[in-house]
């Protein structure tokens, strides 16, 4: 399979990450346990977009507003379709990222990291080298975080354990979910 | 929007392929050789190329190194005139005016409409000041990713055609399903990776 035809048929993989990340983030209040006693705190912030990843012509819902507003996706995911990007907080330590996380692209919108050191406080003999190295380590630690997330997702996606349990509480979820 | 500002775009890419040759030779030769410089195409672009991530105007490297750590630090700067479609039709209408009257004419040939318009296009691109669209990249050499600060898919485009132009490799993009094989190990998850079909969530 050539890169686009990857790109057309297996979109769905980012999709379903980011629908999943959000059932299991409401469930668990925002602390997602990982094996190996890693914890990743997720939260769901003010926009998101849902788009019907299966239809011929893409049918896309966008949602803002604060966190309960956001409740607003549930309707739509009740219409079928799934989220295509959503702005999220993460933290897996005392470091906190916010940004635009977007399926398709696996790509990484209005990336917020913790501050660098300002200038006047930074090494002389680093210089901007080494602001931009911390920066990128930032930005690097962030994503690994999303990386993180989406490795526990796929070991549970081809597991046996999606159809028998995670599949059925991710769509009772769905259809019982006020908003 | 550049890799320092505290609020940044990414794009993730894997390197793919071997940069042929001793390693930061051919990354040297590839960043010189196709530094930025002002180009004579016919088209919109009047200069692209690598520039200092730090400062767009130093296109020899001499301010700031782009080795930083195991990074490869860049911008691709690309320079664009757009000779708004109005602008461009007075001028030539003015053009085709002068050009009738000198020359007797009543009207202009299909050759000679072609000529004066892409005299006066040309003379309109000098007169005018570009526009510099300016795109960071950070190349981790020791894991292969390039990280690139723009999600534009004309931007993209550029900078993947210009990297493998001046390195060799092909930057894949690392979109989830390319980031879950390398993810899993072993062949049976990879297997069931590639079965995965789209799941229904409605009950």
């Amino acid at each position: 399979m050539d890169f686009l035809d990857i790109l057309k048929q297996k979109a769905f993989l980012g999709r379903e990450f980011l629908t999943w990340l959000w059932f299991k983030s409401e469930q668990t209040g925002g602390r997602i346990e990982i094996s190996g006693d890693k914890t990743v705190q997720v939260v769901f912030l003010d926009r998101m977009t849902l788009d019907l990843s299966d239809a011929e012509t893409p049918q896309s819902v966008a949602i803002r507003g604060e966190h309960s507003q956001l409740r607003e996706g549930i309707a739509a995911l009740r219409e079928g379709k799934k989220i295509e990007e959503a702005r999220v907080s993460v933290s897996a330590g005392q470091d906190e990222f916010t940004l635009i996380l977007k399926g398709t692209w696996f790509a990484f919108g209005s990336l917020r990291t913790p501050a660098v050191l300002p200038s006047e406080e930074e090494d002389p003999e680093e210089g901007p080298e080494g602001r931009l190295l911390e920066k990128v380590h930032l930005i690097e630690e962030g994503i690994e975080i999303i990386d993180v997330l989406f490795a526990h997702f796929l070991k549970i996606r081809i597991s046996e354990e999606w159809d028998s349990q995670e599949l059925p509480m991710l769509r009772k979820w769905i259809a019982s979910s006020d908003h | 929007m550049g890799l320092a500002s505290r609020s940044v775009s990414i794009f993730r890419y894997r390197v793919r392929g071997d940069v042929e040759g001793p390693f930061w030779e051919t990354v040297e030769e590839g960043i010189k050789g196709n530094a930025f410089r002002e180009t004579q195409s016919s088209g919109d672009v009047v200069g692209m190329g690598w520039t200092s991530l730090n400062d767009f105007a130093d296109t020899r490297f001499e301010r700031t190194p782009y080795v930083v750590g195991n990074y490869v630090a860049l911008s691709f700067r690309i320079d664009t005139i757009r000779i708004a479609p109005r602008i461009l039709e007075m001028h030539v209408k003015a053009e085709t005016r002068y050009f009738l009257a000198q020359t007797e004419q009543k009207r202009l040939s299909a050759a000679q409409s072609r000529e004066l318009k892409e005299s006066v296009k040309e003379r309109l691109t000098r007169q005018a000041l570009p526009s510099i669209q300016i795109y960071d990249l950070m190349w981790d050499t020791a894991t292969g990713t390039v990280y690139l600060g723009t999600h534009s898919p004309r931007a993209r485009e550029r900078v993947e055609e210009y990297f493998k132009k001046s390195f060799g490799p092909t930057l894949v993009p690392l979109i989830p399903y390319v980031r879950a094989e390398e993810l899993l190990e072993g062949k049976s998850d990879r297997r069931l990776l590639e079965d995965l079909r789209p799941a229904s969530m409605l009950s």
